[in-house]
């Protein structure tokens, strides 16, 4: 048993491997939020006058609300004027094209090409780092197919219809605390959109990463797929290890027209602290999709494994009649981290459908939540829904909880909810040794397997990072 | 508040029934009220098992009563057990809230709830149900379900099953659904002869007969299901 518990504690030791600093000079805004700092913002991406009265409104509706406190966390207080708000990386100006050779490198270090010849077929990147986006490939491939995919700072000087059209239009300005402040201070972010009946023939990718210390990241991403039209779009984070606590608040909207088809994955791995709980990012995240036009589709797959805390739910609004939803999620939570993350899943149209599976895993003194909600309107008729929420405990110090709310206003939707609690068996792991798997392997297969549902919908790129994760994540916690 | 305390090794079986009549409870919506138990005594809104004591209650709450049941059960002792049941009938403009806190602090506890409910005309159904599993309560079995059906446009539903677990050795689950009646098994029924009126009554009763099984005394149960059967009948009518 002991030799076990130490096997176990080694794995769960294992460090975070992405928590270096990259030496690139950079220019910082001055620490503080108000509307001279916006303005500085604003004026900093040389904005048109329509993008700085938006800020400017969600930071006055922003200074009137207050931090959420129902979710199961335990937040220290957040000095909201101890941040930077913007940090950017200094442009060579001479060779504007040119990426950093050290960014480059950071990207390199992390697995993620930039260089278009050397990326992996099938995946175009937009790499954020800190409050601007560095750099986005394979974007003359996809521009033959009318396929825009850039920097959201971008698409605001050369798409300013699409992105006046639909900013906004699924997490409205003032939604809650951490989405109107990063309406009125988002840096950067990506924009896709994928005109009426195009196949996005590559994997969208974004990958953001947090350098600077004392900064925040604030980035807003939109995503608008036409009638007909089909994307996967992956998201994956790091950030240094630090002693302190940084924020990160992004937006995400999606919007999906008749008969569209969005896949959109994340792999969030930002640093979660050390085993002592110092340190980590708090991400703060709203991430709301609309399945407005019938027979669209939208699947969120989330493998969250990293941040201090999360607080994360991402959404779906089932309004155009026969569309669907799923929600994929393996959420694993070791020493002090925390999360409390789930999604919602709002029924309008009439036989519209969702799927929630969210496979919880702690360890460690982690706190780890489901909360969810599914709702079906008056209008929903023969709407069905059906949630699965497992958890895994591994040690007894941790907790892991499932707060589901399901209203139901029509007679013919029908909702179906459940969830379970559990530990590795004893019998399970015996059942491996006695055939020769040694106790560490034998958890990470328990635990893979556990969680396989949600990896098998992650595009391979991910599944294969995310089955790594997973088992890094854990390793040595079972005792 | 009404308080009742299982003592060690004892067993206690309550029935309570609100309907309206035996001045137990209010009709005035979302107001506490306190149904009579056959056993005498008011309905306990705390509970305390202590060891190896068993409590299990069955709260039945008849059309036309709108009522706010509050329950927090705590297992004060190793080897406690608690068992809540509880079924709802609502055809009009009722409104109808149930929460139960269930604790687990010691291990070796058991607990299981089942709530099964109809929910027809303008009625309104509010559902929470938390099981709490503190750090020390190893070895722990905690199971929780709440059934729904929606018999009517106007009516709705909203359930919150929620679980809170410190401990790792513990077996715990909730399931939830809210649906309608299964239009098959009235074919089946119709197709066989029986009116589509007496085929939902059927299925009706069936929903929630789980709940009606854990009255032991044969002669009060036949009866109750036998109120249960013409409320039912009447809501059918009009709904």
């Amino acid at each position: 048993m002991s030799k076990d518990k130490e096997i176990l504690d080694n794995i769960t030791e294992k460090e975070y491997e992405h928590g270096f600093v990259t030496n690139v000079e950079q220019e910082f805004i001055p620490k503080g939020l108000n509307e001279d700092i916006i303005r500085l913002i604003s004026a900093k991406k040389d904005e048109p006058e329509w993008m700085l009265e938006f800020r400017l409104d969600a930071f006055r509706k922003w200074q009137k609300m207050s931090v959420p406190t129902w979710a199961h966390l335990d937040i220290p207080e957040i000095d909201f004027q101890d941040i930077i708000y913007y940090a950017a990386p200094k442009r060579n100006e001479d060779r504007p094209k040119e990426i950093d050779p050290e960014l480059e490198k950071t990207f390199d270090k992390l697995g993620i090409p930039l260089h278009e010849r050397k990326a992996l077929a099938g995946v175009a990147v937009d790499a954020v780092f800190d409050s601007v986006s560095v750099t986005t490939t394979f974007r003359s491939a996809l521009a033959e197919k009318g396929i825009i995919f850039c920097s959201f700072s971008e698409a605001v000087r050369e798409h300013p219809d699409l992105v006046r059209k639909y900013l906004a239009s699924v997490v409205p300005v003032g939604d809650n605390f951490y989405a109107a402040m990063n309406s009125a201070v988002f840096s950067d972010g990506s924009f896709v959109y994928i005109p009426k009946g195009v196949r996005c023939p590559m994997e969208l990718s974004s990958y953001f990463r947090i350098n600077a210390s004392g900064t925040g990241q604030f980035e807003r991403t939109l995503i608008v797929a036409d009638e007909g039209s089909y994307v996967s779009y992956m998201e994956g984070c790091t950030a240094p290890m630090r002693d302190e606590n940084q924020l990160h608040a992004a937006v995400v909207e999606i919007i999906v027209e008749k008969d569209a088809e969005v896949k959109y994955s994340t792999v969030q791995n930002w640093y979660p602290g050390d085993a002592e709980g110092k340190g980590g990012i708090f991400n703060f995240v709203t991430k709301r999709g609309i399945c407005k036009g019938s027979g669209s589709h939208l699947s969120w797959t989330q493998v969250e494994t990293g941040s201090a805390i999360t607080w994360k739910y991402p959404s779906t609004i089932l309004k155009g009649d026969n569309s669907s939803s799923e929600f994929y999620s393996v959420a694993v939570t070791n020493n002090f981290q925390q999360a409390d993350t789930g999604t919602k899943m709002i029924h309008v149209g009439r036989n519209t459908r969702s799927r929630i599976v969210s496979k919880g895993i702690s360890a460690g003194r982690s706190q780890n939540s489901y909360r969810g909600l599914v709702k079906m309107l008056p209008g929903a008729d023969n709407a069905r829904n059906f949630s699965q929420c497992d958890s895994l405990l591994i040690g007894d110090r941790c907790g892991a909880h499932t707060f589901p709310y399901i209203e139901n206003a029509n007679k013919t939707a029908v909702v179906e909810h459940e969830a379970t609690t559990s530990k590795i068996s004893e019998d399970q792991l015996f059942y491996c040794n006695q055939r020769g798997i040694g106790p560490e392997e034998a958890v990470g297969l328990i635990v893979n397997g556990y969680a396989r549902e949600v990896l098998s919908k992650l595009p391979m790129e991910f599944a294969v990072e995310a089955q790594k994760l997973l088992q890094v994540s854990l390793e040595g916690s079972v005792g | 508040m009404e308080k009742m305390v299982v003592k060690s090794n004892d067993i206690v079986r309550n029935v309570y029934i609100l309907d309206g009549r035996s001045g137990c409870c209010s009709d005035d919506p979302l107001l506490p009220s306190a149904g009579v138990p056959l056993a005498g005594g008011g309905f306990p809104q705390s509970i305390v098992v202590e060891r190896d004591a068993k409590v299990e209650i069955v709260v039945l709450i008849m059309p036309g009563v709108s009522c706010d049941l509050k329950m927090d059960v705590t297992l004060a002792g190793e080897g406690a057990e608690a068992n809540i049941y509880g079924a709802y009938v609502c055809g009009g403009e009722e409104k109808v809230k149930i929460s139960v806190d269930m604790h687990h602090n010691l291990p070796h506890c058991n607990s299981r709830q089942l709530f099964k409910g109809i929910a027809g005309g303008k009625s309104r159904v509010d559902f929470y149900g938390k099981i709490i599993v503190a750090q020390d309560a190893q070895r722990t079995e905690a199971y929780q379900e709440n059934h729904n059906i929606l018999l009517s446009d106007g009516a709705k539903v909203d359930t919150k099953p929620q679980l809170e677990i410190y401990a790792d050795d513990v077996k715990c689950s909730h399931g939830a659904t809210i649906g309608r009646l299964n239009e098959e098994e009235q074919f089946y029924m119709r197709s066989r002869g029986i009116s589509l009126e007496d085929a939902k009554v059927l299925q009706m009763i069936s929903f929630i007969a789980p709940v009606l099984e854990n009255i032991h005394d044969e002669a009060e149960r036949e009866k109750v299901s036998a109120d249960f059967e013409a409320q039912i009948r009447n809501i059918i009518h009009n709904n």
